[in-house]
């Protein structure tokens, strides 16, 4: 047990995130199998055969239309390749779109209560707007005349904190000063639930 | 239990004092044994360890925003099966017949036929209310990690019903979140 254990590398795949050999189990076997073709080839070998009769009725195709079978050979690698790269392009795509989602640019408006009757309301997502927070607590303050500051999160995220109750107008006071913030992508929290501002 | 799982699910999550990283790492130690060269790695001393509890009493272990273990109530911790298929030979292994893969995707329990029947496997040693990592016949990888039932013996001789409750599988929400921000 003296020697450290390493880690072991395991295939996932890059559409579904499963391990590879799991693909066929996953939620959209048929979305994973052009990546399957060209990153796990021995996993299933089915799909293979099945990508190169494919691939194979594409050169037949495109022999016929050229009607010389000399100059056939010529055009059989180009084929497959162009079809090669098509299918790396959709692959690519589709964690590209996943992720945008991720990111939305949203800001989230939460009221914690302490003391019973003191209360602060936390900002969050101003910087995903390129805003910068030390500005904007600046102004936060200045406005409502209370103390705000750039605080960070848990998770390295930093939020602004605002002491007192103002989520009766901090949603106009964002769209006014800042006006990239649109006012559908200011959210409340309202137990535990996210509630549209507005 | 992850079925359904996002970052809204989270209530609180806390950079926990020293004192309580250390006893959480004493008890994975004591859980895991095989992990311990490398528990300096995975739960380093000098980096934050942050515990996210979520609602039904469950606790989540994260690390760099990455979660490692999650625990129900005051029961074992878990690895997540990424961490789990880094180090697979850290947990005690059951392996299911090939039919009961895709039940165990969306979250079914184990029922102990998928155990005994000629597809599976059983660890023979592990009591009830173990954790352990379920594996599928004819693959390499782990898909599940459960919560036993009732004692492997039990499993084989009574061969009827849940034997071992699905905590955590592939593609749920735990899966999901490879990572938190």
């Amino acid at each position: 047990m003296a020697e450290k254990l390493e880690p072991a590398k395991v295939l996932y795949c890059g559409v579904c995130s499963l391990p590879a050999e799991y693909c066929e189990f996953g939620p959209d076997f048929g979305r994973c199998k052009p990546w399957l073709v060209e990153n796990a080839p021995d996993l299933y070998p089915d799909l293979l055969k099945e990508a190169n009769e494919k691939a194979a009725d594409n050169v037949s195709d495109k022999l016929q239309y050229v009607g010389i079978s000399s100059g056939g050979a010529d055009g059989a690698p180009s084929s497959s390749q162009s079809g090669g790269t098509s299918k790396k392009e959709e692959v690519k795509r589709l964690p590209g779109g996943k992720l945008k989602k991720k990111d939305r640019q949203e800001v989230i408006i939460e009221k914690v209560v302490r003391n019973k009757r003191k209360s602060i309301t936390i900002v969050k997502g101003l910087e995903l707007f390129g805003i910068k927070l030390s500005d904007a607590s600046k102004k936060l303050g200045k406005k409502f005349a209370t103390g705000a500051s750039v605080v960070k999160g848990p998770t390295e995220k930093e939020q602004i904190d605002v002491q007192g109750d103002i989520i009766y107008d901090i949603v106009e006071f964002i769209t006014d000063t800042w006006p990239d913030v649109p006012e559908r992508s200011i959210f409340f929290i309202e137990d535990g639930k996210k509630v549209q501002a507005g | 239990m992850f079925k359904k799982f996002s970052l809204e699910e989270i209530s609180s999550q806390n950079q926990v004092k020293a004192s309580v990283q250390r006893r959480i790492r004493q008890s994975i130690q004591e859980e895991y044994p095989g992990l311990e060269t490398v528990l300096e790695d995975l739960l380093p001393k000098k980096s934050p360890l942050i515990v996210v509890k979520c609602p039904n009493h469950l606790t989540l272990v994260v690390v760099n925003n990455v979660p490692l273990f999650f625990c129900i109530r005051d029961g074992p911790y878990m690895p997540t099966l990424r961490l789990l298929h880094q180090y697979p030979s850290i947990m005690k292994r059951f392996q299911v017949d090939r039919g009961a893969i895709k039940f165990v995707f969306s979250g079914a329990n184990i029922m102990c036929p998928g155990l005994t029947s000629p597809g599976g496997v059983l660890d023979e040693e592990v009591e009830a209310e173990r954790p352990v990592a379920i594996y599928a016949e004819g693959k390499q990888h782990a898909l599940a990690i459960g919560f036993t039932k009732m004692s492997a013996k039990d499993i084989k001789s009574i061969n009827k019903g849940i034997g071992v409750d699905n905590m955590h599988y592939l593609n749920d929400g735990l899966w999901k979140m490879e990572r938190l921000d």
